[in-house]
């Protein structure tokens, strides 16, 4: 009579193990689909700064609760995300600073701005505060049912939207000008991109942090380019790699709990990107030297 | 506790701590300068991630945080990213900032992984990787004749000084790169050594300020007191010397706030870094948003009272050929105020058919029709469009031309007295 006693918690654990991975793997999917449109259209580091300055919502969200629940989070964290870009387009357009230093003054200032907030409620011992630390680097740990539901359900909504909008973004993304000579809003296309790519970063917090959910829409896209010309392949094929990637991460970070989820996330999303870079057919290192060789040859 | 008590009291705890930041801070500015001008920001932001594997993997070695073996680790680690990333441009054929996301993060993260999976191994805290822990600084001293000096000072400054004489040994080849790299290299500048020799020094800078506040908020210390400075001097030495002032002002009152508010150090200093640029991007004399809002409000007031009198101006011409007054267009709100301001400074008054000019408004409505019906000839003569395309322009022209163009002009049509739709031009008040 003891040992159903015994498993019952652990099959518990494993349940919503189970469910935090699923939720977990749907916002890699979601964040490599979307990730695509802004590698292509060359704007990669345009949710670095809104993913940096995440943080200030989620700790102001936290201040005005005074409970950390995700959702709530969440939002804060997708307001203060889109403030950030808000005011990166207001420096790019009013002051004589340069994009780059724009982005990194936007992206740095912000970060230090979350970091004051969270140390100041850390330092003050406000209930639940210090759990505030980890959507530095990511814990997936801490993900409830309902928690991974709400991130599977956000996925699932911006692929849909990326659907939905397919053409004109691929239209926008690869001859920008033309979609413009034929009426096609092109600034309207790309706002729409560009908020996928901040409620994905947003929806990416609680796997990968705020310092390294970038990487989500990143690196999956530049990997799946390496292997295909065709934009419904590369989709397809970002979106499984950051599957594959979210589902190692959580699952070593459940083996070894001290470590951060995030990082993990990214390290394997990186190796995917380097065995691509190499062994990828025409695009990849390995077949580049093979035609180099053969072109020497003739 | 008196002013002075706070930065004596426990060895000059706090007074250590913040000469360290002021040290970071001034090594970061130099640097960052350079990088900004070169549209280099984000490899600065890039090398103050990267660098962290670099470290890690020194202090396993057995060097210690701060000590020579970790500036070379971080160095190489710099080195790294930036080669890496230029690879998968020119291999991979990805566009630099793509190829840089893929890079910096990947190797961040592989430190972060090294710093969790080793933390019993070694010292360095997880939680300095990302803010720095500037308050704990003053606990980690060398003796130095006879004084505690806290280590990660020792390093700032030592940092510091080699920055400063590299960069004074290379100014000129800097500035020659900076700004025309293509010349310089015609000239005879080895741009690639330059260049290598800059991202040297930032992940020196970068290295020297990673204990005290942390990876990400040394990018504020890089970029944002050389951004603030350009928009204050559009002379490099100049700005070099502004961007290490602000960030050693923003270390102090950064780290006094934070003392004040209980909070992050590192994080504030960044904050108050943020401040001085928002002022600066509002607040300069001739460029500066305030500035300009307010330069392009008076602009727009004095077009409004001009027109106002020029409207005046062509009623009473009307009125005084003998011609129907033609019912003007309801006056808007603006045209309500400049009325109001004109009756105030006594260019208009109220006459029997409304507003009706002074002397002194008399003489301001000459000048602009005069220049409004000079423009017309201008263009009659010159720019062959047809009569009724005349008007537009001038109407714009009107609030721009001086007496000494206007009287070129004059010289240019021959001394009309009618425009090209036949009616007077006043003459010169």
């Amino acid at each position: 009579m003891t040992a159903p006693i015994g498993i019952e918690p652990l099959l518990a654990i494993s349940h919503n193990t189970l469910v935090v991975a699923c939720g977990v793997a749907a916002v890699g999917f979601a964040a490599g689909v979307i990730g695509c449109f802004g590698v292509l259209r060359k704007r990669a580091l345009v949710g670095d700064a809104a993913a940096h300055a995440t943080l200030v919502g989620v700790a102001l969200a936290f201040l005005a609760t005074g409970r950390r629940d995700l959702p709530v989070l969440l939002v804060g964290g997708f307001i203060s995300g889109l403030v950030a870009l808000g005011v990166l387009v207001l420096l790019k357009r009013c002051s004589r600073t340069r994009d780059d230093a724009a982005t990194a003054i936007v992206l740095s200032v912000s970060f230090g701005l979350g970091i004051t907030l969270v140390s100041g409620i850390t330092a003050r011992g406000i209930p639940g505060g210090a759990g505030l630390e980890q959507f530095l680097l990511g814990h997936t740990a801490a993900l409830t049912t309902a928690d991974a539901v709400l991130l599977a359900a956000v996925s699932a909504a911006a692929v849909l939207l990326l659907v939905v909008l397919l053409k004109e973004a691929t239209l926008v993304a690869f001859d920008s000008s033309f979609a413009a000579a034929t009426g096609w809003p092109v600034a309207l296309i790309d706002y729409c991109l560009v908020m996928l790519v901040a409620v994905m970063v947003v929806a990416g917090l609680p796997a990968a942090g705020a310092v390294l959910v970038t990487a989500l829409v990143v690196i999956p896209p530049v990997a799946a380019r390496q292997w295909t010309d065709r934009v419904p392949t590369m989709l397809l094929l970002s979106g499984v790699f950051g599957v594959v990637s979210a589902l190692c991460g959580v699952a070593v970070s459940a083996v070894v709990p001290r470590l951060a989820t995030g990082p993990l996330v990214v390290l394997a999303a990186a190796f995917i990107f380097a065995v691509s870079f190499v062994v990828a057919p025409d695009r990849g290192w390995w077949a580049r030297h093979r035609q180099r060789l053969a072109h020497q040859k003739q | 506790m008196t002013t002075l008590s706070f930065f004596t009291d426990g060895g000059g705890m706090h007074a250590w701590a913040i000469a360290t930041a002021a040290m970071v801070a001034a090594g970061c500015a130099l640097v960052g300068t350079l990088l900004v001008v070169r549209r280099m920001s984000l490899v600065g932001d890039a090398i103050s991630h990267a660098v962290l594997p670099g470290i890690v993997v020194a202090v396993l070695a057995g060097g210690r945080p701060g000590g020579l073996l970790v500036l070379v680790g971080a160095v190489a680690a710099a080195l790294l990213t930036v080669w890496l990333t230029q690879l998968l441009r020119t291999e991979g054929g990805l566009a630099e900032d793509a190829g840089a996301g893929v890079t910096f993060t990947s190797l961040f993260a592989l430190g972060v992984v090294m710093v969790t999976a080793a933390a019993s191994r070694i010292d360095l805290d997880p939680a300095c990787i990302l803010h720095g822990v500037l308050e704990l600084v003053p606990f980690d001293t060398l003796p130095i004749l006879g004084v505690e000096v806290p280590r990660a000072f020792l390093t700032a400054v030592v940092v510091f000084v080699m920055l400063a004489v590299a960069a004074l040994a290379t100014w000129k080849l800097q500035v020659f790169t900076a700004f025309d790299a293509g010349a310089a290299r015609a000239a005879g500048v080895p741009v690639a050594a330059v260049t290598t020799g800059l991202l040297v020094a930032t992940a020196l800078a970068t290295v020297a300020g990673f204990e005290a506040v942390g990876a990400i908020l040394v990018v504020a210390m890089l970029v944002v007191p050389a951004a603030t400075a350009e928009l204050l001097s559009r002379r490099l030495h100049r700005i070099a010397v502004l961007s290490i002032l602000l960030g050693v002002a923003a270390a102090v009152i950064g780290y006094l706030a934070a003392w004040r508010c209980n909070t992050s150090a590192a994080g504030m200093i960044a904050v108050v870094l943020g401040v001085q640029y928002l002022a600066c991007v509002l607040l300069t004399p001739d460029d500066g948003i305030v500035a300009r809002l307010c330069n392009h409000g008076w602009f727009a007031w004095r077009v409004a009272c001009e027109d106002r009198l020029a409207a005046c101006w062509r009623a009473e011409e009307t009125a005084a050929r003998g011609d129907a007054v033609p019912t003007l267009v309801r006056p808007t709100v603006g045209d309500r105020l400049a009325d109001g301001w004109l009756a105030i400074t006594g260019r208009v008054a109220r006459g029997p058919r409304g507003w009706m000019l002074t002397a002194r408004g008399r003489e301001q409505a000459d000048t602009v029709v005069r220049s409004h019906r000079l423009w017309e000839s201008w263009l009659g003569r010159h720019a062959d469009l047809p009569l009724d395309h005349l008007h537009p322009p001038a109407e714009w022209i009107e609030h721009h031309l001086g007496a000494q163009v206007r009287r070129r002009i004059e010289a240019e049509v021959g001394m009309r007295t009618s425009d090209p739709h036949g009616r007077t031009i006043p003459p010169e008040p």
